[in-house]
């Protein structure tokens, strides 16, 4: 295998087999070399596409626990095997690792297996047994991602007090499981299990649930989650957790100050995630990092040149890149095409569209109305319920809503927030229309399809001018 | 003065049809004007009594001036707020509740009004004889000077800039578009506005035709002003001598088989309600000739070449009062049918006054027919910024050469006018070979 190449990637997750693919489409030589047994990242192996399995399987089960009032007959018990939920989760993420490794194939990318570290004037060394060494003529991207983040006092033991990278292979439906954080990972494993049959208990150090989206979608997750039995602790801070034989023990301050004490059969820790930089020797070749991350600029170049960096490994400085899988491909499509000699246009992180997959799923663009008044906007908000639409109805699921935030002096769309049925798919519309920098007239002359969820949409707008038709 | 087109600057009015102390109804005609793209009966924008001409026939105000007052039908004369005609509005005004004809003050900024340096060679042209002479002072100029055609040929921009504009009254092709394909953002216009207002219209060279030997004008002769179209056509003439590297080449073609179309399928025409004319069957060809060779169909912009991704016809169309070019616009998706349409609509409109702003501009290639007048072939100058034009002459009977035998078969001389810069004499034939071989091998079964 030859050694020189024009363009070297550094992890094959989201960002990094996407920034290889459109690299090798532009004719560049382009090379990945990965640790991990199969292709993909966090996102097929432990995060997007396995959870959102499970969450399938979850649906699934909730239909057949309804079944009665879909005039389904099924036997008296209802149950689900979980070696089969893992089995046919497993067979997606196989197919989808697949996929990529045809598609390396297809592009002439070369998957080389190990260990990377970066040697300085474009070079790598490979560790697997024994050393490769790889030059890169042009650029060498590093894409080495993130992984699951304690906080202090919690001591991830991968056997009781455990990540997401552990949750998604549990072979048993626990009967109580403890969740620290309520960000997307949070709430997605406390509808999964809370479907399964597990107790829930959520711990969200912040006041609210979700606390990236809009106030108004965090109090209806609340309302629906306390519907479904979910207990949910907000301003909670856990001092302690103490892994047992059979479960965690945990110490929380509640929002009122009180000590409590928790025990559940899990802890699930889901506070975030860190920069992976172990064995890259990122200072060794004068890289500037920031907490941690790789500070990069708007068109992801390091400080070294013939190093760019994209996806969770990186910072633009300021707070808040937001690691997420399609963020990864977008940047990692920019900074190929750069290296390849074109235009590099910079990301809008406003108009990352972001999506959480618990029950009921979240889709949002934009400035929450919180944001956006902090911005200084004169702000108008528009609000939909799903559950007016026959569409909704249909289906049995009639929660949630639409909300749209808007910019009173030019009619400028500023930010769509939903939850409900369908509001992952929906929030597409929404991120177009950001995009193309839409007025909210715009979205209420857009023709919406009748019965779709998505006629919410321009309901909220028209709210957004004074009133909705259908309400 | 209404806004007639985003590039135009001033208008002359012609005439007053309505005189002060007459009646009007909304949308009925109030006064012509003229300006460098069209002539054209302005409608009232209300109804209500005249009660004040503010500008003579003949005289040439900006855009957005005021140049009457409509008053309520009971009062007459004093009328009080004027009401304001929104720019760009012009041709279709909405009603306003209090009547009177008044225009919005600050005049929207239309640096690229007749004059400017990028008017040659913005790929939208005026109506042939008519764009703008070059402009001698580009230092007002808003526009980079390295903003190419393609950008002004994508003047995009998003809902959100649109609105911004309209509450600004910016004029959005004077902005300079970061986005995709020269797209003006939120971020440019926002930007464009911090930068305060922009510079007024670059004042317009007085006499841009370069003037010919002085001479006096005799006891005997009489004098009379040029029309404001006959002088754009005079500007645009010599302006389109001075820019491209005129060379004409002359083809001969048999038009038998378009002449047995044309009678097998007139009937079926009219009955559609068109005229099936050979100027129809030979913008058909031209049309599939630019597809072929597509550098006939471009613009020469400063060292690139354009190549117009949509085939816009130009047919010049003669008046008594001039000459105007009125476009058919994607010509390559009309059939015989839908061209024979849009021409005799052109015509019409065009006769009547009643072309719009767009109808001149936009486009690509220009066929114009000396050979209504008699003429055997014309020698056309180019309609710029297009880079080439045909002339047809007169379709008759004349003796020809048949397999040795001498035979009457309808002939005509097509006349092409192409601009030596881009296009060779080797690829202006191809050209017209093309449209020769497509003519004469016509299937009369076939329109």
């Amino acid at each position: 295998m030859a050694s020189d190449y024009d363009v070297i990637v550094i992890g094959a997750g989201t960002g990094g087999y996407v920034a290889a693919i459109r690299a090798a489409q532009l004719g560049l030589k382009t090379a990945v070399v990965e640790k991990q047994k199969a292709l993909g990242g966090t996102c097929l192996l432990w995060g997007c596409i396995p959870t959102k399995a499970l969450l399938e399987h979850a649906h699934a089960l909730k239909i057949v626990q309804h079944a009665k009032e879909w005039g389904l007959a099924i036997g008296p018990s209802v149950s689900i095997d979980m070696n089969q939920v893992q089995t046919r989760k497993d067979r997606i993420v196989t197919g989808l690792t697949k996929g990529v490794e045809f598609l390396f194939k297809k592009n002439k990318i070369d998957w080389l297996k190990g260990t990377a570290r970066l040697t300085g004037n474009g070079g790598v060394d490979v560790f697997e047994g024994e050393k490769q060494t790889l030059k890169a003529r042009k650029e060498i991207i590093v894409a080495t991602g993130s992984s699951p983040r304690s906080v202090p006092g919690v001591e991830i033991d991968g056997k009781r007090i455990i990540t997401s990278d552990e949750a998604i292979h549990l072979r048993e439906i626990p009967k109580s499981v403890a969740i620290m954080g309520s960000g997307a990972v949070g709430v997605e494993f406390a509808s999964i299990f809370r479907r399964f049959g597990s107790e829930v208990t959520i711990l969200e150090l912040l006041p609210r649930l979700v606390p990236v989206e809009d106030d108004a979608v965090s109090a209806e997750l609340e309302k629906s989650f306390k519907k479904q039995g979910i207990t949910s602790h907000t301003g909670a801070k856990v001092t302690g957790a103490r892994a047992t034989a059979d479960g965690a023990d945990l110490d929380v301050e509640l929002a009122d100050g009180r000590a409590a004490h928790l025990h559940a059969d899990y802890l699930l820790v889901a506070t975030g995630r860190g920069p992976v930089t172990t064995g890259l020797n990122a200072e060794g070749v004068g890289l500037q990092m920031e907490k941690g991350y790789v500070k990069v600029d708007a068109q992801y170049r390091t400080n070294v040149p013939g190093i760019s960096a994209i996806g969770d490994v990186i910072t633009l400085g300021g707070p808040g890149h937001p690691q997420l899988a399609h963020v990864s491909s977008a940047e990692g499509i920019i900074a190929a095409e750069r290296i390849a000699g074109q235009e590099a246009r910079p990301l809008n992180y406003d108009h990352v569209p972001g999506c959480t997959y618990c029950d009921p799923e979240i889709g949002s663009v934009g400035l929450t109305e919180r944001e956006a008044k902090a911005r200084g906007y004169d702000v108008r908000v528009g609000t939909f319920p799903f559950g007016v639409l026959g569409r909704a109805k249909m289906a049995g699921e009639t929660e949630g809503f639409v909300k749209i935030v808007a910019d009173k002096k030019y009619d400028e769309l500023l930010g769509v927030h939903m939850i409900g049925l369908r509001s992952t798919e929906l929030v597409a519309e929404a991120t177009a229309a950001l995009r193309l920098e839409s007025t909210v007239e715009e979205l209420i002359r857009t023709i919406h399809a009748h019965p779709t969820m998505a006629e919410a949409i321009g309901e909220a707008a028209h709210a957004v001018h004074g009133a909705a038709i259908h309400l | 003065m209404p806004q007639m087109g985003e590039s135009i600057a001033e208008g002359t009015i012609v005439r007053w049809i309505k005189k002060v102390g007459d009646k009007v109804d909304r949308d009925e005609p109030l006064f012509e004007i003229s300006t460098d793209k069209v002539d054209a009966e302005i409608p009232s924008p209300a109804a209500g009594v005249v009660s004040e001409i503010r500008v003579k026939e003949g005289e040439t105000v900006p855009v957005n001036s005021i140049v009457a007052v409509i008053g309520p039908a009971s009062a007459g004369a004093d009328a009080p707020a004027a009401q304001a005609i929104s720019p760009g509005k012009a041709a279709e005004p909405k009603t306003p509740p209090a009547p009177a004809v008044k225009a919005p003050e600050p005049p929207t900024p239309t640096p690229q009004a007749d004059g400017s340096p990028t008017a040659a060679a913005k790929p939208t042209p005026e109506p042939p004889p008519a764009p703008p002479p070059p402009k001698p002072a580009p230092d007002q100029e808003p526009k980079p000077a390295t903003e190419s055609t393609e950008d002004l040929i994508r003047q995009r921009s998003s809902p959100l800039v649109r609105k911004i504009a309209k509450e600004h009254n910016v004029d959005i092709s004077q902005l300079h578009g970061t986005g995709i394909a020269g797209r003006v953002t939120k971020n440019d216009i926002l930007g464009f506005l911090d930068k305060g207002a922009p510079a007024p219209p670059p004042p317009r060279p007085a006499t841009p035709a370069p003037s010919g030997p002085t001479f006096k004008p005799g006891a005997l002769d009489s004098v009379e002003k040029m029309s404001p179209m006959r002088k754009r056509i005079a500007e645009h003439m010599v302006l389109s001598r001075r820019t491209s590297a005129h060379v004409h080449s002359v083809f001969e073609v048999n038009f038998s088989r378009v002449a047995q179309a044309r009678e097998k399928h007139k009937a079926e025409f009219e009955r559609a309600g068109a005229k099936l004319t050979y100027l129809s069957f030979i913008v058909k060809a031209a049309v599939d000739a630019l597809r072929a060779v597509p550098v006939v169909n471009a613009s020469v912009d400063d060292d690139s070449i354009v190549y117009h991704k949509e085939i816009n016809i130009g047919i010049a169309v003669a008046l008594d009062w001039g000459l105007i070019v009125p476009v058919i616009k994607h010509a390559d998706e009309k059939n015989l049918l839908g061209l024979s349409r849009a021409i005799a609509d052109l015509a019409n409109r065009a006769r009547t006054k009643q072309l719009k702003p767009e109808d001149v501009q936009g486009g690509t290639f220009t066929i114009t027919n000396p050979g209504v007048f008699g003429a055997l072939f014309g020698m056309p100058i180019i309609n710029q910024p297009q880079v080439a034009i045909v002339g047809v002459g007169n379709v008759e009977k004349r003796p020809v050469v048949i397999d040795d035998a001498i035979a009457i078969r309808p002939m005509a001389y097509l006349a092409i006018g192409y601009d030596h810069r881009i296009v060779d004499g080797a690829v202006a034939d191809e050209f017209m070979s093309h449209v020769k071989k497509t003519l004469e091998s016509w299937d009369p079964n076939v329109v």
